[in-house]
């Protein structure tokens, strides 16, 4: 028995930091720790309540408009504000490309390299690679010149010594199973996702001025306007440029994200064994119908809302926010009443309270206090959130887009839902989400250009926008679906100012650590039992905690 | 404005009831040309400044779609009078030191101990403790250090002012005299003490023209007309 | 001690051309950060001469207290698109978010990467002084430490954002970890400042096109930041710019002004207190920019903007020790009422002391006799009558 340490976790967001206990080949138990914290929730206090979405986007450049919308939404659900349709649905349309953008950036830039060895891809024969490529999927650029070309890239570059970001990479690990065709088509794949998802987010600055941190939300609806008779709003050209980009994200996602993620989860069957974790799964739900805010309204949503407990696809559980509560039994806080109660986060407390060694150290005291996440538990339960929760709260609703899209997926790979509850299940459920939604996005753009059509170009509801119009002390909760998950924001506003504001992130959830009465975060879960060929070089960590697109900044923030 | 024709300097002209002992009293030109101009043209250009100052910070006239140039004209006159305001006090700076002894720079200074004496004096007037303003022939101790507080209120527009008009011209000399300045506060910080000074300014005006009133009302020596016509009325007995 | 900037053999115009980048568009590539340079036009040839000749600058990417939003940003290059960057023209040899090495090998590539000393070091994220710096630790060091060992060496740093520039959002009130810029805690090695929230990508690759076209770093303003990019307001090349010298305003979200692009001065814009080149370069190559999109500026590349430029929607910060809500013209207005208040209310007592008083004869007896305090002297009064 041996305690190893990853730290850094790489390609990831953020500072996260793994100890795992190893017994034999496999791991018996396991630490997430979050190693930084910069007090965002003690920043916003005392603050304009319309100002939280732009601090609160900053607490992630990844998932960049998550916070934002969730901010936004919280702050309309404390004072009772609709937003107009219009800006509901180009909330939506950022969302919706938000999710594609950031699952393809997943999967080819932090994820992939867990699954390929690009030093292999040097021996690739490229006339095999373009037939393996044609065979999969009919991408464009999948001719024989067009591997040699980008062979004879990587082989010149590695000739260099400089490797850059894949400089002392795993490369030649037994774990990796793609043959070098497998991996040239990877990477020349990994070199067109860069460029796709820098072309595809120009969505995002069409829509919200820039990327990341967009510029348009507000509290009440967003700020960009709608006028197809204006050259300074949103107009037919801006439609034309949004239909283009979407119709490419679609396309690649088709064509190359989806081709690829079946070829890799063909070659590595035995992941869907592993990484399984909690077994609980709990999503927001997203994509509201019409106007409403989801924090109010659960019916309608494009993604249900609900709860899946150990494993069983069978029953649906209803979400009750009031059953979301975090322990820092584990975690470097403080409550005022003890540290062994969890705290609504209405009520909730953000008290720092550093217990562990002082850098630098080489391990965490694992029993005490070890990580800047809290601990959030439903109903004291202990949750994995994320694509795959969605994707499995959506399949046992019988949401018919999900449904089909899982199906096939699974027949594919020729397995049954079980094999979703696994390292490669979570990969996969982002990659069919992402089909989902890059369709679901193209819908959304027909009903905004239909309500534009309409003549309605109303963008902002400004009945309550001055401070003066509101109560003297409000409460709200904001919810999303952010890429990696359930978020909530939750605000209580008095005096025009914010009072107290808790966030509860998706990678809170699953990086949490244990809870008051031990009970795992699902990245602890889900290590026990990953194997381990070699204690030095820990791919599998890095498999089973990049199926969950860990994001550090969001989980403490 | 002048209840009292003072330039005549006759005593009989006051008006009847309020001074029974009848004193013997001298005309005295306290304040010269210079120190009236300049206390007209900054009265002028302080009124401008603010109108068009408000303006800029909080745009009260919103146009419509015909094209205008208000904002344009507003921050221009807010120069061009910041110009005016600007020489002016500089010119009573240099009257400071050049002008007759009630214009002179120690007038603003407790700096003797006669000064303090009239300040504690008129203090205690101001506070309903002692009933009879205690009477001086240029500004008394109490109103000058005021006057001392205006004028610190003046610069630092005028550095907060300039500083803000350099960020228009990176590079210039402007700029590379007054960007000093940022270090010191942030540019929405000079903007906001810019402005806060403005209400300070008219603060001070409430309370100036106020106690130009009292000191008329109390000395009948013809205050507020002096600083039109730069004569006040001042008892031989005390000079 | 500063080291010479360390570069590999391979060229950035070869790796470039090498790839199938055609000559063409390479030479268009050098146009592109000359206008991002602000430079003339007739710079473009020597900005290629010196790309040809010179090779890969080594780049470590240190992460702090940040979002990652300026990685991302970095992401987003398309001119040349960033995975050019990554294999052609940087040698970014530590980068933890796209890093293939985890644990201890990547901390070893950070180790073989610093060793020769020369290279580029670029930090995004604010570092915490707090508490021993418990509030940022990597592989078991502080971000200080860390910061500190990388740096030895470096030919020079470049701050990516406004957290390591200027301390970003964690250092905003109250900064609960203590976190601080980079140039609070470096010395010895220059700084090139690239604030924003995040930068932009396009800034970047300005700045190290320049510091390989010219040997230097691009001249900077006080806060270090390079002119070419921070050197001007936003305000000053705004394309709302003539609405504002108009008086043409939009005052409410979605209202006909906000529609037909009039100046969002009114909605809180901060674009007259930042330097940025966002209305020139803009973002996502070229495609918008926050004013672009109907969205006030809040002056993301200003030092402090998060305690500065905030409350968002109103033009003016609320006085300190105010709350955000307090407008600063009330309390202006409060200033007048008060002093108006507290002097009609002495008016009046003023006139009921006098109504009670002593004959005035008594009165001005007393006063002459016990407290004359005056100085003046109407000997020294000029007299003649004369306006000087
Ligand atoms: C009594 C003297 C002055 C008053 C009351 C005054 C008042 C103001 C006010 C209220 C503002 C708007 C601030 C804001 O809300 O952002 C302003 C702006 C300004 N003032 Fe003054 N000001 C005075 C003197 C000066 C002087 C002496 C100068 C220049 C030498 C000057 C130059 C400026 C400039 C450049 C601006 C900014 C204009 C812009 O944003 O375009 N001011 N002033
Ligand atoms: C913006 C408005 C005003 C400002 C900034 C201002 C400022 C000043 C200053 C600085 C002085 C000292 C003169 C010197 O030594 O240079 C002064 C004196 C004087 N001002 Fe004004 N003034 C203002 C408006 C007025 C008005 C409206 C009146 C008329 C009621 C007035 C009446 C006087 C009088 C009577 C004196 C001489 C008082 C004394 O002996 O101390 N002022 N003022
Ligand atoms: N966890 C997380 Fe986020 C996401 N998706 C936010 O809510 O990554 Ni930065
Ligand atoms: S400057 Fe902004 S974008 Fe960059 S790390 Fe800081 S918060 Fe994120
Ligand atoms: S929108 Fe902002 S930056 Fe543009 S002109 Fe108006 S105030 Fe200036
Ligand atoms: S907020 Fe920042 S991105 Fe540009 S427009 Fe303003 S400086
Ligand atoms: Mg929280």
């Amino acid at each position: 028995m041996s305690k190893i340490v990853v730290d850094p976790i790489t390609r990831i967001e953020g500072h996260l930091r793994i100890e795992a206990q190893v017994d034999g080949d496999q791991i018996t138990d396991a630490w997430s720790s979050c190693t930084m914290w910069r007090g965002i929730e003690k920043i916003l206090s005392g603050r304009d309540p319309r100002d939280a979405w732009y601090f609160t986007q900053r607490i992630c450049g990844v998932c960049t408009t998550v916070h934002a919308l969730a901010s936004v939404r919280a702050v309309e659900n404390a004072l009772g504000i609709t937003p107009p349709l219009n800006a509901q649905l180009i909330r939506q349309l950022i969302t919706a490309s938000q999710f594609v953008h950031d699952h393809v950036v997943h999967f080819y830039h932090l994820h992939a390299l867990d699954w390929v060895d690009i030093i292999s891809a040097l021996d690739a024969d490229p006339e095999g690679t373009a037939e393996l490529a044609q065979s999969i999927s009919d991408y464009p650029k999948s001719g024989t010149g067009h591997f040699r070309a980008v062979k004879a890239r990587l082989a010149d570059f590695v000739a260099k010594g400089q490797l850059g970001p894949f400089s002392n990479g795993y490369w030649g690990h037994p774990a990796y199973k793609l043959p070098p065709e497998g991996n040239l088509l990877a990477f020349s794949h990994y070199l067109d996702a860069l460029e796709f998802q820098r072309q595809y987010i120009e969505i995002h600055a069409l829509l919200g001025g820039k990327n990341p941190h967009l510029q348009t939300y507000l509290v009440g609806g967003v700020a960009i306007p709608i006028d197809p008779n204006s050259q300074n709003a949103i107009n037919a050209a801006t439609l034309a440029k949004l239909r283009s980009l979407l119709e490419e994200g679609l396309r690649f996602v088709q064509q190359a994200y989806i081709p690829d993620l079946l070829l890799v989860a063909s070659f590595y069957p035995e992941w869907t064994q592993i990484g399984g974790g909690l077994g609980n799964f709990l999503a927001f739900g997203e994509f509201p119908a019409g106007a409403a805010n989801p924090s109010e309204d659960p019916d309608g949503l494009f993604l249900p809302r609900g709860i899946i407990l150990n494993k069983d696809l069978s029953t649906v559980h209803p979400v009750d926010p009031k059953k979301i509560a975090e322990y820092v039994t584990h975690s470097w806080y403080s409550y005022e009443a003890g540290d062994d109660v969890a705290l609504q986060p209405f009520d909730g407390e953000t008290t720092p309270n550093y217990t562990g060694p002082k850098p630098p150290y080489d391990f965490l005291d694992t029993d005490g206090k070890y990580s800047w996440i809290k601990a959030p538990r439903y109903d004291d339960v202990a949750m994995e959130v994320g694509p795959l929760a969605r994707m499995l709260v959506a399949y046992a609703s019988g949401r018919k887009e999900v449904v089909d899209a899982v199906n096939w997926a699974l027949g594919e790979l020729g397995v049954g839902p079980e094999a979703l509850f696994s390292t490669i299940g979570r990969t996969a459920a982002r990659g069919i989400e992402s089909l989902v939604l890059a369709e679901h996005s193209l819908t959304l753009l027909d009903q905004l250009t239909a309500n534009i059509a309409a003549g309605d170009l109303q963008i902002h509801n400004g009945e309550l926008w001055e401070p003066d119009t509101w109560p003297k002390e409000a409460i709200g909760f904001g919810m999303h679906e952010a890429p990696r998950g359930a978020l909530s924001h939750w605000i209580k506003i008095v005096d025009q100012k914010i009072d107290r504001y808790e966030i509860v992130v998706p990678s809170t959830w699953n990086g949490s650590p244990r809870d008051a009465n031990g009970q795992r975060g699902a990245y602890e879960a889900a290590l026990i039992g990953t194997p381990i060929a070699d204690q030095q070089q820990p791919l599998e960590i890095l498999r089973t905690i990049h199926s969950f697109d860990p994001c550090m900044a969001c989980a403490a923030h | 404005m002048t209840p009292n024709d003072t330039s005549k300097g006759a005593v009989g002209t006051l008006p009847p009831g309020r001074i029974e002992s009848v004193r013997e009293e001298a005309v005295v030109r306290v304040w010269e040309l210079p120190v009236r101009v300049i206390h007209w043209t900054v009265f002028a250009t302080v009124i401008v400044l603010s109108i068009t100052g408000f303006y800029i910070g909080r745009p009260f006239l919103v146009a419509g779609a015909e094209p205008g140039f208000t904002m344009g004209w507003m921050r221009a006159i807010h120069n061009l009078s910041a110009l005016v305001f600007m020489s002016a006090i500089l010119g009573r700076i240099i009257w400071a030191f050049t002008g007759n002894r009630w214009a002179r720079w120690d007038q603003f200074l407790p700096v003797s101990k006669e000064r303090r004496e009239n300040g504690r004096a008129t203090l205690l007037f101001y506070l309903l403790i002692r009933r009879e303003i205690p009477r001086v022939v240029g500004h008394n101790a109490l109103a000058g250090f005021a006057y001392l507080l205006l004028f610190v209120m003046f610069l630092v527009q005028i550095v907060l002012g300039l500083a803000l008009w350099g960020l228009q011209y990176p590079g210039s000399l402007l700029w590379d005299s007054t960007n000093w300045v940022f270090s010191l506060t942030p540019i929405p910080m000079a903007r906001l003490i810019h402005r806060l000074i403005m209400w300070f300014i008219w603060g001070f005006v409430i309370h100036h023209v106020y106690s130009a009133w009292l000191a008329d009302s109390e000395e009948r020596s013809g205050i507020i007309s002096s600083i039109f016509s730069g004569r006040k009325h001042v008892p031989t007995d005390r000079g | 001690m500063v080291h010479a900037l360390t570069v590999t053999d391979d060229s950035l115009a070869g790796g470039l051309t090498k790839r199938g980048v055609s000559r063409r568009s390479f030479l268009q590539f050098c146009a592109a950060v000359t206008a991002i340079l602000a430079l003339p036009e007739s710079y473009a040839p020597r900005i290629a001469r010196a790309l040809e000749e010179k090779a890969k600058p080594v780049v470590v990417w240190l992460k702090f207290q940040d979002c990652t939003g300026n990685t991302e940003s970095f992401l987003r290059a398309h001119n040349p698109g960033i995975g050019d960057i990554l294999l052609d023209v940087l040698a970014v040899e530590y980068h933890d978010t796209i890093m293939a090495a985890a644990g201890t090998q990547a901390s070893a590539a950070l180790k073989a990467a610093i060793e020769p000393g020369g290279h580029i070091v670029v930090v995004e994220g604010s570092i915490p002084l707090g508490d021993d710096g418990v509030y940022c630790v990597i592989g078991g060091r502080s971000a200080i430490q860390v910061l500190e060992e990388t740096t030895v060496g470096a030919s020079m740093i470049i701050t990516a954002g406004t957290c390591s520039t200027f301390g970003g959002l964690p250092a905003a009130a109250p900064n609960p970890t203590g976190a601080v810029s980079v140039a609070d805690v470096v010395s010895g090695v220059p700084i090139v400042s690239l604030p924003g929230c995040p930068m932009n990508v396009d800034n970047m690759i300005g700045a190290i096109v320049h510091i390989l076209t010219f040997g230097a770093p691009p001249a900077a303003d006080r806060l270090g930041r390079p002119l070419f990019a921070y050197g001007e307001r936003i305000h000053d090349h705004c394309e709302r710019r003539a609405h504002f010298d108009a008086g043409q305003f939009a005052v409410e979200w979605g209202d006909e002004g906000h529609k037909k692009g009039w100046c969002l001065y009114k909605m809180g814009c901060k674009g007259p207190s930042t330097f940025h080149n966002c209305p020139s370069t803009r973002w996502n190559g070229g495609t918008n920019w926050p004013v672009g999109a109907g969205h006030g500026c809040v002056g993301c590349s200003e030092p402090g903007f998060w305690d500065t430029m905030t409350p968002i929607y109103k033009p003016l910060p609320a006085p300190p020790g105010f709350g955000v809500t307090t407008n600063l013209d009330s309390i202006g207005l409060g200033i007048l009422g008060a002093t108006a208040v507290g002097f009609g209310a002495h008016g009046v007592a003023k006139a009921v002391q006098r109504r009670r008083s002593t004959p005035i004869s008594i009165r001005s007896a007393e006063a002459d006799g016990n407290e004359g305090t005056d100085q003046g002297s109407g000997q020294e009064a000029d007299t003649d009558g004369d306006e000087t």
